[in-house]
């Protein structure tokens, strides 16, 4: 098992380089940012100026090297807009969205684990049936539409929510909720099938006949052998939430990476849109580590050597 | 049982913990009450606090609390008001002294002095890295006559001086204090010598500002203010109606309505200081358009054509289709005396100038008859100060009304800079936003002004230019702006739509009097009698 994590770990980096590579060359595949970057008023000369003062006149080469070097030591440059280390600015972002992905993660489990049990168990009754539509609606429901409602509704109607920010700990509830509620759509409906085609496996009829009560055979064989594909899809899904919440971060002001990178990428500070796309790397690398090691705890068959 | 027990305990300890956070929410909100604050829903993104590095007019509308400049520009447009110093004065044509406020000091108790204000305008006029270095270079020197007093020479007589001496980048910063610490940890901790002192802020997201005591104008009416960067419209209003925020800078034509009728918000208009143009291609040399299309020769490089398109537009459909604006035909805006509201703005002329069978004569001039016109490459942003989309649209279809053939190019905001920032994407037209004041016009009109897409260069236009630009006598200068605009409308590379207006809807708690140069600062801001 050691082993095993420190290859994986070994992969990472190798990973790491290889989206170090792709990013530095895909945001100066148009050119370099100063011609965007520079300012209407700006002339010919000025833009050679600034280009030569921010070493975007350098080979490209000699600027990747450059990059390179100064990212193993955690040093992505200076932010070009802000003037400070981009990775200070994601770092400051990056505690936020974790905040939220979290928040979102754990509503959708919560959510999820038992509508999609029960569905299965009490199959074709009226809760299977409620939690069906509940599960379209949460599918079909656009972050953005429903972030607003809950505003309307908490914010403006109510007023006892925030409607925007992340100061106040009453913030993260509709963010959390917005997001939470289509995760748990989709693992819901994921839990009842993955416990449907496991109740039916004979492992379970040999439980139940050697007389274990109902409960014990629903949380410890049957969920237990259903949770896998949950795992990976959850484990998927927290890596969306990461990168793929930027609308939600939108509609509540929320101050995620997610919108950080948009402005960055917009006004084509690439520092911090290096800096940014790391960590999603790193988190998104670390996340499919930690689904594939859960995998050896929920299955003890399944072993990495 | 247990189990039951343990779920029934867990859920009780849940709606206990929610109902103290929003009780503590509400007790915080009642605490808050006791100071006066302002919440400003700001769209964002809000680049630094190291305000002489950017140029970008959205950030320093926070920066304007924090900074004195020397001068400022007054909320009508029209004047300037002394910060920094108390006077000032033009000695000769090259040359204008200030005379400082004495013991004048910045928030940390450090000297606003003759030398700290030296100090910031050769760092702003010399630093190559900063956006707004080039808009400096007209100052040859500054001199330190005594503590409070120094000179500022130009190399030319520079009748925009009080204008551009009072633009992005005039903020003064305390020189011993950014010595000390540096400039990274100054972009995390700036201090500068405005009402406002900076108390609290988390980057490009929320900014708490607080009366400054010892400011030499007095402490502000306005305890706090705060900009909350809300980039979604929809959030904004929802927020204004929550009573979350006081003021939100555009409203949008749906919304209108609903806000005018809700209790406790008021609505007012007011020019944005921004106009769309149209940018039409005049030439191939500049920048990479000739190898990135070799070949290709933009029908727009035909004065006639150009001619043919700035007749074919029906400005004051385009500016009710944008929703608050007011039609135009010159790039400056009617408040200015430079932009001649009495012709450029004036609602007959501009419809005798939306005439489709001229600009029909025009497109046969160019050799284009019989409704067979040139194919025109036309790029617009989906999306930037409202409805630029519906807009671009729409003026394609007038532009087909009288025979041209428009590609449309409706691209996403950022995918939009960056066609036509880049040399060679820009290939005919560009739907385009731009400020309206008019020191910097002539400039962009110069033959020795060389961009990534545009050189224009036409002798007689640019001596009128020059002109303009070295004359400090306002009559004079102004009867020059008069036969700069006949050049303007007949070389018809540049075609003026509209000038926005801003739709803002405001808390009636406070007197809010919006500034006619679009910036949303609040150094002013009172509470309602």
């Amino acid at each position: 098992m050691r082993r095993y994590i420190l290859s994986r770990l070994v992969q990472l980096v190798f990973t790491l380089f290889i989206v170090s590579l792709l990013v530095f060359f895909m945001v100066r595949l148009r050119g370099d940012p100063i011609s965007v970057m520079a300012p209407p008023t700006f002339n010919q000369e000025q833009i050679e100026r600034m280009r030569e003062a921010w070493g975007f006149d350098r080979p490209l080469l000699e600027q990747y090297w450059v990059f390179l070097t100064r990212a193993v030591t955690g040093d992505f440059g200076q932010s070009i807009q802000a003037r400070r280390p981009a990775m200070d600015l994601v770092l400051e972002r990056l505690m936020n969205t974790y905040k939220l992905a979290a928040a979102a993660a754990t509503l959708g489990l919560i959510i999820a684990l038992p509508l999609g049990v029960i569905s299965a168990l009490k199959r074709n009754s009226f809760i299977d049936l409620l939690s069906t539509l509940l599960a379209s609606l949460g599918t079909a429901m656009p972050s953005f539409w429903l972030g607003l409602m809950l505003i309307l509704i908490f914010s403006v109607q109510l007023r006892i929510l925030p409607a925007f920010g992340s100061l106040e700990p009453t913030a993260i509830i509709m963010p959390a909720v917005t997001l939470g509620v289509g995760m748990a759509a989709r693992l819901s409906r994921l839990t009842r099938s993955s416990m449907l085609e496991v109740l039916n496996k004979d492992y379970i009829r040999t439980a139940h006949s050697k007389g274990l009560p109902r409960r014990a055979v629903v949380s410890r064989h049957a969920l237990r052998n259903a949770l896998i594909p949950i795992v990976t899809v959850f484990g998927l899904q927290l890596g969306w939430l990461l990168g793929g919440s930027v609308v939600v971060e939108a509609v509540f002001s929320w101050p995620g990476l997610g919108r950080l990178m948009i402005d960055s990428i917009n006004v084509r500070d690439i520092t911090v849109v290096q800096a940014g796309l790391f960590w999603f790397a790193l988190s998104f690398a670390l996340i499919n580590l930690i689904v594939d090691l859960t995998y050896t705890i929920i299955d003890p068959r399944i072993r990495y050597e | 049982m247990r189990v039951r027990y343990s779920i029934k305990f867990t859920t009780i300890i849940i709606i206990v913990a929610l109902i103290m956070t929003l009780g503590a929410s509400a007790f915080a909100q009642e605490d808050d009450d006791e100071i006066v604050t302002f919440t400003f829903a700001h769209p964002g993104p809000v680049r630094t606090m190291d305000a002489p590095v950017t140029w970008f007019g959205s950030t320093h509308w926070l920066t304007n609390l924090l900074y004195d400049c020397l001068i400022w520009r007054d909320a009508s447009g029209e004047g300037y008001v002394g910060q920094a110093a108390e006077s000032w004065e033009n000695i000769d044509d090259l040359t204008w002294r200030f005379y400082l406020r004495e013991g004048n000091t910045f928030q940390n108790g450090e000297p606003l002095d003759a030398e700290a204000v030296k100090w910031n305008i050769d760092r702003v006029r010399t630093r190559e890295d900063f956006m707004v270095q080039p808009q400096w270079l007209f100052i040859d020197d500054v001199i330190v006559v005594d503590e409070w007093t120094l000179d500022i020479t130009t190399f030319v007589p520079f009748p925009y001086f009080e204008y551009d001496v009072s633009f992005n980048g005039c903020q003064l910063l305390p020189p011993q204090y950014i010595e000390e610490v540096g400039e990274e940890e100054f972009a995390r901790n700036p201090i500068g010598s405005g009402p406002y002192r900076l108390v609290e802020f988390s980057e490009s997201d929320r900014y708490v500002f607080e009366a400054w005591d010892d400011y030499h104008g007095g402490r502000p009416e306005v305890d706090r203010i705060i900009y909350q960067v809300i980039p979604e419209v929809s959030s904004q209003v929802a927020a204004l109606l929550a009573g979350q925020v006081d003021l939100i800078p555009s409203v949008p034509l749906p919304d209108q309505s609903r806000l005018e009728a809700a209790d406790g918000i008021n609505l007012v208009t007011e020019t944005s200081n921004r106009m769309h143009h149209i940018y039409l291609r005049v030439q191939t040399e500049t920048g990479a358009m000739s190898s990135t299309f070799p070949g290709y020769e933009p029908a727009t490089m035909d004065q006639n054509v150009r001619l043919a398109i700035s007749h074919a537009l029906d400005r004051t459909l385009l500016a009710e289709v944008h929703g608050a604006a007011s039609p135009r035909l010159g790039r400056v805006c009617s408040y200015y005396p430079e932009g001649f509201g009495e012709w450029l703005a004036d609602p007959e002329i501009i419809e005798e100038w939306y005439n489709p069978d001229l600009a029909r004569e025009y497109l046969a001039a160019a050799g284009f008859a019989d409704g067979d016109g040139p194919v025109v490459h036309f790029d617009s942003p989906s999306f930037q100060f409202g409805s630029e989309s519906e807009v671009a649209q729409v003026a394609a279809a007038m532009l087909e009304e009288v025979g041209f053939q428009v590609r449309l190019n409706i691209l996403d905001s950022s995918a939009y800079t960056e066609q036509i920032s880049t040399a060679g994407n820009n290939r005919d037209m560009s739907l385009i936003t731009l400020g309206c004041s008019p020191s910097l016009v002539p400039t962009f009109y110069k033959c020795d002004w060389t961009q990534p897409m545009r050189n224009l260069c036409v002798p007689e236009w640019d001596e009128i230019g020059n002109a303009i630009l070295q004359t400090v006598d306002f009559d004079e200068r102004l009867e020059l702006w008069e036969e700069w605009w006949e050049y303007y409308l007949d070389f018809a590379e540049t075609i003026t739509l509209y000038e926005m207006d801003n739709v803002m809807a405001y808390n009636d708690r406070f007197e809010f009097v919006p500034r006619r140069d679009g910036w949303f600062t609040f150094r002013d801001l009172r509470l309602s009698q």
